[in-house]
């Protein structure tokens, strides 16, 4: 050490021996294979338990107590109280039954326009205003639930909206088409169709992307027609995200709330009241929570099964393949 | 030195009384206000507050409208500055927004406009506070309303108690706004006469003798979909309570009853003939509407009208500032709604008062309570009244109802003097929404023809609102056997 220097000052120019060791081995465990990828997901899987995990069990818990938040009451353990009143209900039934018919028919519909369509700008780069259909073609996806709802209720109109004008010019008498309980419900669901059939397009158009050139060029070289192409080729390589599409619509089918809220409120009558709003009804009006918690993780349920069965049906073919 | 001579000052003594006198009246005022100035908590802070109401809804954003005469009198009064902000949810959303706050003991929202159907639900989980005390205690507040329906619509929870949780912001009526230009249209009065045989009515007085059949004579005769408009419009809608309440107007004009409040019986009360009658006559009404108008709330109402749809609309007063904008002034008058004949003749009406009270938030700090109670006392204040009644709301005291000149104000004053005397309300229950959902749910399946039987369906309204009120606690009777898997 030179004479002079502040014993702090010398120290501090050369880390200690100590300190060296302590930033080696923690460079050395950042190294090591598993834990810097562990590191990076970190925050996500902090968000996924605080923001997802914690509030899925609290709703879990919740569903086994009786509690209304106007009873002025504490919650009260009621065991499987709240599931048995919601199995016991006559209308929860009728509810759950008119959901699936709904997703069903908007989940088959949409696919079969958006895979139709897809297949329509599929290799069409050179087509004129192709940017520009597509763009408009996209255009409803973008749009809000309650915006959408709410154009779609003013176009339905009987005595102002621009469709029964349309039928009236063709001489024909205006239709109450949110207001009949014969019509309602085809009234919602072709609007739900005519804001997610986009979707279904871009999940076709991903799906055909993902085809490898070599076979599309072999099957023409072979002469193959286009239904065997679709089949043997494009469905066998674009089926995933194909039914990836499929899955995630029926999940969003199963939860619309948003679209018979703004337009019908699930009237006339009950023609048009889904399950999502009978849960929103029961959380958000009644104030419910022990009830509505129980009814959401029933839906839960029902969606996990959704899942679960897309998952088996895609993975079919190469067990069927696999088991000898 | 010279020594100057003393200049003294002599005053007249006239004079020095006069000043005498007006130093001592002073002097009695100023330590007054302020001692009112200087010993109010809040001199000299500066507090915002925040008011919940309806959007949309002219009485509701009044209160914030006129909150700039508020901030002057407590400033000069008390010594504090005072700002307002005004949040607002449609009808059907309201109750959800200050729920949702209230339930996280939150003070985001001060004052909170209320409806009058909320008060169990605010009032029994403590999210708002009783009143008793505070009207006990200040003369200001413990006002003469013109109707005892105003106290217990608009004050009391649970009913038939003395305890109070509001304060009328708003009262309501239903009344029908018609067009009295097409009226007094030549030739209409003498082709009425000649199609039905009796003069067209064109007073007030008229209107207030007619009762139901009167009036479908009347609205079938304005009723012209060739021409591009119809008879009336009515709320049909299953949102909120738009079905519910003009249908109960009819029900307890015929007679007839939802519930009995004391003992939370509704079944054997609302599953009756008369009942089912009055949803017939309510459904029959439906063909003098617009198409659509099954759907049908307070907004699509007020658009047939004021677009030249409708003769008639069925219409809450309070909304008379939107129902009649410039173009319309002087060509409307608001009339009571049908009268209904008892079996001795007489033509009786008891119909659903609308209408809201304020509500104080309970987790207000002491500064916002402060103001709160200050803001309370200025609003029932005579020329406060008289204000908020030049600008449109609808206030409930005596005094200013009865004052001279009341009715011609505006064209639904007198209406709703009238009707405030023939208004009950309908549940304050903390199981309110549920009771009002299923409801809907049944007489909008019957309104608009999915369901058929008007006695089944007021079976299961009376039965899931039976087990409602039991499940609560309310009701002293469980449902009975025959609810058991009932269904619509």
């Amino acid at each position: 050490m030179e004479s002079g220097a502040p014993a702090a000052l010398s120290e501090s120019r050369d880390p200690p021996a100590a300190r060296q060791g302590i930033w080696e081995g923690f460079t050395r465990f950042l190294s090591r294979r598993e834990v810097l990828p562990l590191l990076l997901l970190l925050p996500v899987l902090i968000f996924f338990i605080v923001w997802n995990l914690i509030p899925t069990l609290w709703l879990l818990g919740l569903g086994f107590y009786r509690f209304s938040l106007t009873s002025g009451r504490p919650p009260r353990f009621a065991g499987l109280y709240n599931y048995r009143t919601i199995l016991n209900d006559a209308g929860i039934w009728f509810d759950l039954s008119r959901t699936f018919i709904f997703v069903f028919c908007a989940v088959v519909t949409e696919t079969l326009l958006g895979v139709a369509l897809g297949l329509l700008f599929w290799n069409s780069h050179r087509l004129p205003g192709r940017r520009i259909a597509l763009t408009m073609l996209f255009a409803p996806m973008v749009l809000t639930p309650v915006a959408a709802g709410t154009f779609w209720r003013l176009i339905y109109d009987p005595t102002f909206g621009v469709l029964n004008y349309v039928i009236r010019s063709l001489g024909f008498p205006s239709v109450d088409f949110l207001g009949n309980g014969n019509v309602a419900f085809e009234a919602v669901l072709a609007v739900d169709v005519w804001m997610w059939t986009p979707f279904m397009v871009l999940m076709t158009l991903a799906a055909l992307a993902s085809v490898p050139k070599a076979e599309l060029e072999a099957a023409e070289i072979d002469r193959l027609a286009w239904h065997q192409k679709l089949w043997l080729i494009v469905l066998h390589h674009g089926k995933f995200i194909l039914m990836l599409g499929i899955l995630l619509r029926t999940i969003d089918a199963f939860k619309t709330m948003d679209l018979i809220y703004d337009m019908t409120y699930g009237g006339p009558g009950s023609t048009t009241q889904l399950v999502a709003m009978t849960l929103y009804r029961r959380a958000f009006e009644a104030f419910n929570m022990g009830s509505s918690s129980a009814l959401a993780v029933i839906l839960l349920l029902i969606s996990i099964a959704f899942t679960a069965t897309f998952i088996f049906v895609l993975h079919w073919r190469e067990r069927r393949e696999a088991s000898p | 030195m010279v020594a100057l001579p003393e200049k003294r000052l002599v005053l007249p003594r006239r004079t020095l009384l006069t000043g005498a006198a007006a130093l001592g009246a002073t002097a009695l005022c100023t330590p007054n206000i302020a001692r009112a100035q200087s010993t109010h908590p809040l001199s000299g802070q500066s507090i915002h507050m925040s008011i919940l109401g309806i959007s949309g809804w002219l009485p509701s954003s009044l209160g914030v409208d006129m909150s700039p005469d508020f901030a002057k009198y407590v400033k000069d009064k008390y010594n504090y500055d005072v700002t307002f902000s005004f949040a607002g949810a449609p009808f059907g959303q309201l109750f959800q927004k200050a729920a949702t706050s209230l339930a996280t003991k939150s003070q985001e929202y001060n004052i909170i406009i209320s409806d009058s159907q909320w008060l169990g639900a605010l009032a029994t989980p403590k999210w708002i506070i009783k009143l008793n005390d505070i009207i006990a205690k200040d003369p200001a507040l413990d006002i003469e309303w013109y109707a005892p329906v105003v106290r217990a619509a608009y004050q009391v929870y649970p009913d038939g108690t003395d305890s109070l949780y509001g304060l009328p912001q708003v009262g309501d009526i239903e009344g029908i706004f018609i067009r009295k230009d097409w009226l007094e249209a030549p030739g209409e009065a003498d082709a009425y006469k000649a199609k039905y045989g009796t003069p067209m009515p064109q007073t007030w007085e008229d209107f207030e003798k007619m009762d139901l059949d009167d009036w479908k004579k009347l609205v079938a005769f304005f009723n012209r979909p060739e021409k591009g408009y119809y008879g009336i419009a009515m709320q049909y809608s299953r949102e909120y309570d738009g079905c519910s309440c003009p249908l109960i107007s009819f029900i307890r004009s015929m007679g007839g009853d939802i519930w009995d409040p004391k003992t939370g019986q509704v079944e054997g009360i609302m599953d009756t003939p008369t009942n089912a009658k009055a949803m017939e006559l309510y459904k029959s009404m439906l063909q003098w509407n617009p198409p659509g108008a099954t759907n049908y709330f307070i907004a699509e109402v007020i658009d047939a009208f004021t677009q030249g749809k409708v003769f008639a609309a069925w219409q809450w007063v309070a909304t008379g500032a939107t129902m009649v904008p410039d173009a319309l002034k002087g060509k409307v008058m608001v009339v009571p709604p049908p009268g209904f004949k008892d079996a001795s003749g007489k033509l009786n009406r008891n119909y659903i008062i609308g209408g809201q009270p304020w509500v104080i938030n309970a987790f207000n700090d002491d500064a916002h309570m402060q103001v709160a109670l200050d803001f309370m006392r200025w609003w029932y204040l005579p020329e406060t009244a008289a204000d908020y009644l030049k600008r449109g709301g609808l206030p409930c005291d005596k005094a200013t109802l009865s004052s001279p000149g009341f009715d011609d104000i505006y064209p639904w004053n007198r209406t709703y003097k009238y009707m405030l005397q023939r208004s009950t309300d309908f549940w304050h229950d903390p199981r309110y929404a549920e009771m009002l959902a299923t409801q809907q749910e049944g007489w909008t399946g019957y309104m608009t023809g999915e369901l058929k039987d008007p006695a089944q369906v007021l079976k299961y309204i009376a039965c899931k609102q039976q087990g409602i009120l039991y499940d609560e606690g309310t009701a002293n009777n469980a449902p009975s056997g025959s609810c058991s898997g009932i269904r619509l």
